[in-house]
């Protein structure tokens, strides 16, 4: 049966979220297989200890490969993966997603003859295969993927593969010795920093804030900045308040903003179109505030209040620092 | 006083904006034979006919350089962009392919009915059926389809097909250099592509690409309703007809039903308003989309003349409305919608058809006003137009010329010339009300054009002065399974209009109410917003303006405004309209 391969990034002594959604997409789809999901690990031994590599049995990843190597660059994975299907030919390689994956998955395609499928928000199995799902057109349709080649290479979309801790054993870890090819190593790494200059990122948090158009002009923002930092999250915008210049696009969800999926999702004077929706309906918990009862964000909200925000919000942080406090 | 939006032009010269020199260096000019700009049907017609004289002249395709015929195509796709009612007559197309009948269509129209709408509940057949509206031979296609296929067809002929890449600007010689018989306007020597990669600011990002200097031996303009280049290249050029363009509004929808819909439909009347200050001159289509082994569609949709009076009227929503009348009820209850779009139409007919030719360039299709308002037919005059350019260009080319001016005779000579005279003062008379206007058109018809005969003016969509009526409250409240709001539709055309990219829609601001919500209820993917706290009353208000919602319908170049192309690849991505 075929055996799924995961790249795993690590910086600074834990496990991205997005590496960690895809160990436990690729645990769950190995099992409904009847195979192994495995983990790759690249980077300086000594980032890089034993248990941190044996921790993504949690995952559900019963073996870790563990390479020495440069630390966060496409090339050198590639390597690692190329040799590790080589070796244990594994039928699958998935990633979790984010700009790294996504050169990683192509190289690992380009590389192997693989066939690859980009932008995946979910995978299923059918007649003992996998099949990748894609939205396409702007998210209109999904496309079914199936894969023909060898080797099929899945990248999903950020944050589409949910982080579930499905097992309690330890993962075996093994070391790989590889010779790097020379082009591998021709790219170094000057520094690591947030993505795309964005303060805090808001695909990584469990809760957002979000704003839209109903907070009636760009101050209203400071209210869900009190909000947001008395939950410890991050607040995020729609295309329409962004457009307007109230605040940065690094914050706007949305069809041609980011895709997001956190704990909580508060969206404050939204409407709630479609164009919305789609990027933030992953979302675990949706409170919606609005002060017309028939905004469409009511039809998918877990909880909706109609009322004035500005006077909700403000009695909220309040209520939640409270809380926090005592 | 009543305001009429041609009070309060865009911001833009597009003669002096659009047309101009080279201006890359002439060793980073890109050198093709033939530019065609456009990727509809006319611009793949005109690309396959030329392609198919060249094949058996490779000494005149050598000479026209490594790539003889380019088309430059603003979708993401060919079809990309396209969107009909969808019957063709299939009589050029056929002549097109001589020995390939393989193009995509939904079989011949077979039953027919004209139904008059008398209000909300009742319909009354009108028989016998009158003769404009008679489609026997016709097919049911849709233009997203078939142009995906021409596409393929042009491709293969050898066409360098150049998706996602706009024609931003038309290159100009000026007059002396060229010696050219059109006077001193200078001589078209090909088209400047669009920049990607601006901010909202218009300044450079980091992936920002320069458009090119296309040169071309001839440019064929075959920008489709609302031609861009073609605007600007009737101003500069001295091209305009004596009467103005003008357009309507097709807003269209696909659905999946249960039962096929046996019989091609249309319908004049409710709900637009008979009473001829109103101005709503209009109907829908049903068409049946059948195809074996598929599930059964039906094209729907709704047109109103773009010179409509009430500011509230709204194509989409007029459509939504029309949707609750029990005679589509049974067609559509139980099935989906699939698909959505809008597009302009020019409706000027004959009088409103430009001058075809300018040294170095021709125009075709739709940009060149070619389609029959009362037959509701525009497809085949769009392919004939292309083939007729094709042929020209290839034997002016040959002689060695850029003087292009017996196209435009071939046009006037072949069915389009032909039929758009017999049907020059049709639409003109319904600015009389449905009723009287019906009556003279009836005449028209009857007598192949001769009574009353004369020359019945128009006017430009832009000069109808506005009224504010309660029109709105008839629409539908959309229920997002029947009736829909324009966001969600626009959401299901798979437009991915980057949102930080300048806007490409012209329009002045501070304008007064009645315009601002003129473009606001026309505007069928809600571009146009007028802010909640804006003034009422006498007081003029600022729009919000939302261009990434953008699907380049072209009404708001008819009704005082002016699209110009956003980036290429940027709208929707149709599929089925």
């Amino acid at each position: 049966m075929s055996a799924i391969l995961v790249y795993a990034l690590h910086y600074d002594g834990a496990f991205n979220k997005n590496s960690l959604g895809a160990v436990s997409e690729g645990s769950r789809l190995a099992e409904e297989l009847g195979s192994e999901c495995h983990a790759v690990v690249v980077g300086d031994k000594a980032g890089l200890p034993d248990e941190l590599c044996a921790s993504l049995g949690r995952y559900g990843a019963r073996r870790v490969f563990r390479v020495e190597g440069p630390e966060g660059l496409a090339q050198p994975v590639v390597d690692a993966m190329a040799r590790v299907i080589g070796e244990q030919g594994h039928g699958y390689a998935l990633f979790g997603g984010g700009l790294l994956g996504f050169e990683i998955g192509a190289g690992l395609t380009a590389r192997l003859d693989a066939g690859v499928c980009m932008e995946v928000t979910s995978v299923r199995v059918e007649d003992g295969k996998l099949v990748s799902e894609r939205p396409i057109l702007g998210d209109s349709s999904v496309s079914d993927v199936h894969y023909r080649a060898g080797v099929g290479v899945i990248i999903g979309r950020l944050n589409a593969f949910e982080v579930t801790e499905s097992g309690d054993q330890d993962a075996v870890v093994e070391d790989v010795a590889l010779e790097f090819e020379p082009h591998s190593l021709r790219a170094k790494m000057v520094s690591r920093g947030e993505q795309r200059g964005a303060d805090v990122n808001i695909e990584d948090a469990k809760v957002l804030i979000a704003g839209g158009r109903g907070l009636g002009k760009a101050e209203g923002f400071q209210a869900l900045e009190d909000l947001a930092g008395a939950f410890g999250g991050a607040v995020a915008a729609t295309r329409a308040v962004v457009d307007a210049g109230w605040y940065s696009y690094s914050a706007q969800i949305g069809q041609t903003g980011k895709t997001v999926a956190p704990k909580l999702y508060l969206a404050a004077g939204i409407s709630g179109a479609i164009q919305h929706k789609v990027g933030m309906q992953g979302s675990e918990n949706i409170v919606a505030i609005n002060k017309d009862a028939n905004a469409p964000i009511f039809e998918f909200s877990d909880l909706g209040i109609v009322g004035d925000l500005n006077k909700i919000v403000p009695k909220l942080t309040e209520a939640v620092k409270a809380r926090k406090g005592g | 006083m009543a305001v009429a939006p041609i009070e309060f032009p865009p911001p833009v010269d597009a003669a002096a904006e659009f047309i101009g020199p080279p201006t890359d260096a002439e060793d980073e000019r890109i050198e093709v034979g033939v530019a065609i700009v456009g990727g509809g049907q006319a611009g793949m017609a005109c690309a396959i006919r030329l392609l198919q004289l060249l094949e058996d002249d490779p000494e005149l395709a050598e000479s026209l350089g490594e790539v003889p015929v380019a088309v430059i195509e603003k979708g993401r796709v060919a079809g990309a962009h396209q969107l009909s009612g969808g019957v063709m007559n299939p009589t050029p197309l056929r002549q097109l392919f001589a020995d390939d009948d393989s193009w995509p269509h939904f079989g011949e129209v077979g039953r027919e009915t004209v139904y008059f709408m008398l209000n909300r509940k009742r319909a009354l057949p009108l028989k016998p059926t009158p003769p404009p509206f008679r489609n026997h031979g016709n097919f049911v296609v849709s233009v997203a389809e078939l142009n995906r296929w021409l596409g393929e067809r042009a491709e293969e002929a050898g066409a360098y097909v150049l998706s996602e890449t706009v024609g931003a600007k038309l290159l100009v010689e000026d007059g002396e250099r060229s010696g050219d018989e059109a006077s001193g306007r200078g001589r078209i020597v090909g088209v400047r592509t669009g920049d990607k990669g601006r901010d909202k600011d218009g300044g450079r990002k980091s992936n920002f690409e320069p458009g090119a200097d296309v040169v071309a031996r001839a440019t064929v303009l075959a920008e489709g309703c609302w031609g861009h280049l073609t605007g600007a290249a009737l101003k500069r050029l001295g091209l305009a007809a004596k009467d103005p363009q003008v357009w309507a509004l097709g807003v269209k929808e696909v659905w999946e039903v249960e039962q096929p819909l046996d019989r091609v439909i249309h319908t004049l009347g409710w709900p637009l308003r008979p009473q001829s200050k109103f101005k709503e001159f209009g109907g829908s289509w049903i068409y049946p989309m059948n195809r074996a082994g598929e599930t059964p569609r039906v094209s729907i949709g709704f047109v109103v003349g773009l010179d409509h009076a009430d500011a509230r009227l709204s194509v989409h929503d007029v459509l939504q409305e029309f949707k609750l009348h029990p005679l589509v009820r049974r067609i559509l209850t139980g099935g989906k919608r699939v698909a959505w779009g809008a597009k302009a139409i020019p409706e000027g007919g004959y009088w409103a058809m430009p001058r075809l030719h300018a040294p170095g360039m021709v125009i075709c299709g739709d940009g060149g006003g070619m389609v029959n308002v009362p037959k509701l037919k525009g497809i085949h005059y769009a392919i004939r137009s292309g083939m007729l350019a094709a042929e020209t260009l290839y034997s002016s080319l040959k002689a060695g010329s850029t003087d292009f001016s017996s196209y435009e005779r071939a046009v006037h000579q072949s069915e389009i010339g032909k039929d758009l005279y017999e049907s020059r003062n049709m639409k003109q008379p319904f600015g009389r009300g449905l009723i009287v206007g019906g009556a003279i058109t009836n005449a028209m018809v009857v007598t192949k054009g001769r009574l009353p005969g004369g020359h019945w003016p128009t006017h430009r969509d832009s000069d109808q002065p506005l009224l504010l009526t309660d029109r709105d409250k008839r629409y539908p409240k959309p229920d997002g399974k029947y009736t829909f709001d324009k966001l969600s539709s626009v959401f299901t055309t798979g437009n991915a209009t980057r949102d930080d990219a300048p806007s490409h829609i012209r329009i002045q601001q501070r304008v007064p109410r009645e315009l601002a919500e003129a473009w606001k209820w026309m505007c069928p993917a809600a571009v146009y917003e007028v802010p909640e706290d804006a003034p009422q009353g006498s007081e003029h208000v600022d729009l919000l303006v939302n261009p990434s919602n953008c699907v380049q319908c072209g009404a708001i170049t008819a009704k005082g405004g002016r699209l110009t192309p956003p980036e290429g690849g940027d709208g929707p991505v149709y599929q089925v309209t």
